[in-house]
């Protein structure tokens, strides 16, 4: 009798690709080079798993960082990825955040997309200088609460908060807007010669301005007649 | 998929008649292609020698979908389709259907059968086939089945035909279609209502002449299936007709049939269509659904299967009858013509998920029970189609689940079957149990 079975001859173990598993795949891949730029940065500048957060090492880190990322072929959704893979330590050997939000902010700055969002609300840590340098012509949204020296350097990108910054948001901005809807901490906008700080919420309190505009619940508390620019 | 030149030809009958002829909306989708399932069922029907039963309500175009298909495909004239037909009464008769005695002949005391053009053409229509009674309905098994008619001592033999036949829903004059005859359909669709806008538009552009009517090439095949010669000698002078009015629709209508050669080679391509591993696993976990009864051995409809059945989650809880062999053939021939209509290269899991509901609908015997559990559901398709459908979506949610595990116990069971010590995969489908049986890991229990 002819095997009934024929047609199933060598097919054990061969499983059915369908899109999705593609898209998955791409997805993974992605998500493996992005993951390896990182870790670059950290092998060069947290070599003690300590980083000093200074002027000359944010500069350093983004160079890096911007090497790093390099030829990466990456949307928005990986950013995110990326993000949420910080969160879960069996991914990252270790999440130092202040390298991360560098490396974050060279992702945005450098993306296809001139708006992109990040759908940041259930992440575990709050990720510090994100919204560095952020270009004319690009819009960063934030979903979520963000950690400390939040779009320091804006550069004339637009960073929207749908949450809470703490200590030197916009420190060093040059031109640009930000948009806080809840609250911010101390030294807010230290140091910053130009651009916006629009803040739905509280300011605890404002650092040494030199230029630009600081918004509280829609009253402009920078410059004003108690609050006078700053010379350094 | 090579000689596309086909396809494209039969798009364009499909479109001529949707758009002149048979207005309908389309209610069914495959790959992004919307179609409506009478019409498209209609011409795969025509195109690989089928037999499909059309149901709905008087009025709704069951008989016309059948005529332009087969008038067009088969390039006969209009009139010679409607010379052709036999309609279903009580009255009937085999001499009206099949052949009579040649009268003159007789009074020689020669036995001469004059055949119908019923028996003797190729598109064969049964209008209202609910209305010949039940015992007249086994005059045309034969007939149905294989294309042989019998009168006399004579035998004529279709070597090509399709048939269409048209239903009424159950009213006074109508009969069961017994379960023989209904279960050699291939496949049943419904004639639906067009809706009020496109109803409303129906008749607007009535002409005096019908498009697919021609008088002279009409009276010519009626007196060369009317003469004396053999069968082979008519069907040879009437296809040269059809080739002249094949031309004509070509200049009048733009439109090509196709010929005798031409339906050969595409069922020749429709043939060639193999179907891939997950249409060919899918197929058998719904026919083990429909065929199995882990108490009787497979399901009969004579013995009913009892609650508390392990497999009672299954279709053959459901079902009272077993799926008979003509069932896979049915699913076989429209998945190949589906998937050759649509230019695909093999029969995929969208081509069997479409067909095996029209493929199953008429033929399924559901269990009271179930029936009375669904006859209230909400529904757009007659209810023996809705169920099909139900049905199809429900096994193929179990196949997505158990795809990879079912296809490496039919793997195994490849290996095994040919007699390598393998223990078969254990699993909560009765295709594992069948698998069993196959490669003789289960033995069948003896009286």
């Amino acid at each position: 009798m002819k095997n009934p079975f024929e047609a199933f001859h060598q097919t054990a173990g061969r499983r059915r690709e369908i899109p999705l598993d593609k898209i998955l795949k791409s997805k993974e891949e992605t998500l493996t080079k992005i993951l390896k730029g990182y870790e670059d940065l950290l092998k060069n500048e947290a070599k003690d798993l300590v980083w000093l957060m200074q002027y000359s090492t944010v500069i350093k880190a983004y160079s890096i960082a911007e090497k790093g990322i390099e030829g990466i072929e990456y949307t928005a959704e990986d950013i995110e990825e990326f993000c949420y893979a910080l969160d879960r330590s069996d991914q990252i050997p270790y999440l130092i955040t202040g390298p991360a939000g560098v490396y974050i902010s060279a992702l945005c700055n450098y993306a296809k997309e001139e708006e992109i969002t990040l759908h940041l609300r259930d992440l575990n840590v709050k990720i510090n200088l994100l919204g560095y340098r952020l270009p004319p012509n690009k819009k960063l949204i934030v979903e979520g609460n963000v950690g400390d020296f939040t779009g320091i350097g804006l550069d004339g990108g637009e960073l929207i908060i749908e949450g809470s910054g703490k200590n030197y948001t916009g420190a060093g901005m040059k031109r640009g807007k930000i948009i806080v809807r809840h609250n911010l901490g101390f030294n807010t906008g230290h140091g910053m010669t130009g651009g916006e700080i629009v803040v739905g919420g509280r300011i605890k309190g404002l650092g040494k301005i030199v230029g630009g505009k600081v918004f509280e619940r829609d009253h402009l508390i920078f410059p004003n007649e108690g609050v006078k620019p700053f010379y350094f | 998929m090579e000689n596309g030149h086909y396809q494209e030809r039969i798009r364009g009958i499909y479109g001529y008649i949707s758009e002149n002829l048979y207005l309908n909306r389309p209610d069914i989708e495959i790959k992004g292609e919307k179609f409506n399932s009478a019409l498209l069922f209609g011409l795969l029907t025509g195109l690989n020698g089928g037999k499909e039963l059309i149901v709905g309500e008087p009025g709704l175009g069951k008989t016309t979908s059948a005529e332009y298909v087969g008038s067009i495909l088969y390039r006969y004239p209009l009139g010679v389709i409607w010379g052709s037909e036999v309609s279903g009464h009580p009255e009937q008769t085999e001499e009206k259907i099949i052949g009579r005695p040649h009268l003159g002949e007789l009074n020689k005391g020669r036995e001469v059968v004059v055949w119908t053009n019923f028996a003797q053409i190729p598109v064969k229509i049964v209008d209202e086939i609910n209305r010949l009674p039940e015992t007249k309905q086994s005059m045309i098994l034969n007939g149905v089945d294989r294309g042989n008619w019998e009168y006399l001592n004579e035998i004529l033999i279709n070597d090509e035909y399709c048939l269409f036949a048209t239903a009424n829903y159950q009213d006074r004059g109508t009969n069961t279609i017994i379960a023989p005859l209904i279960d050699r359909f291939d496949i049943l669709v419904e004639s639906r209502h067009p809706g009020p806008n496109i109803a409303f538009t129906i008749g607007k552009e009535a002409k005096l002449n019908h498009p697919l009517r021609h008088p002279q090439y009409e009276k010519e095949l009626h007196q060369i299936l009317r003469g004396n010669k053999s069968y082979e000698e008519k069907m040879a002078m009437a296809e040269e007709i059809c080739d002249l009015f094949g031309k004509y629709m070509k200049e009048n209508l733009g439109l090509e049939g196709l010929n005798k050669e031409e339906r050969r080679e595409i069922k020749e391509e429709m043939l060639n269509i193999d179907f891939d591993l997950d249409a060919n696993a899918f197929v058998r976990m719904i026919l083990a659904e429909l065929s199995f009864c882990h108490k009787y051995g497979q399901k009969r409809s004579v013995e009913v299967c009892e609650e508390g059945c392990h497999y009672t989650g299954y279709l053959c809880h459901h079902i009272k009858n077993c799926a008979s062999n003509r069932l896979p053939i049915s699913i076989r021939n429209y998945s190949q013509a589906l998937a050759w209509f649509l230019e695909d290269d093999e029969v995929d899991l969208e081509h069997v998920r479409m067909v095996i509901p029209y493929t199953l609908a008429h033929r399924i015997q559901w269990r009271d029970s179930y029936i009375s559990k669904k006859e209230g559901e909400g529904r757009n398709d007659p209810f023996q189609i809705y169920l099909a459908k139900e049905a199809t979506e429900e096994t193929f949610q179990r196949y997505n689940e158990q795809r990879e595990y079912l296809v490496e116990a039919l793997s195994l069971a490849c290996r095994a079957f040919v007699g390598e010590e393998i223990t078969p995969l254990d699993g909560d489908h009765p295709i594992y149990e069948e698998i069993k049986k196959d490669i003789g890991a289960k033995d069948e229990k003896s009286f």
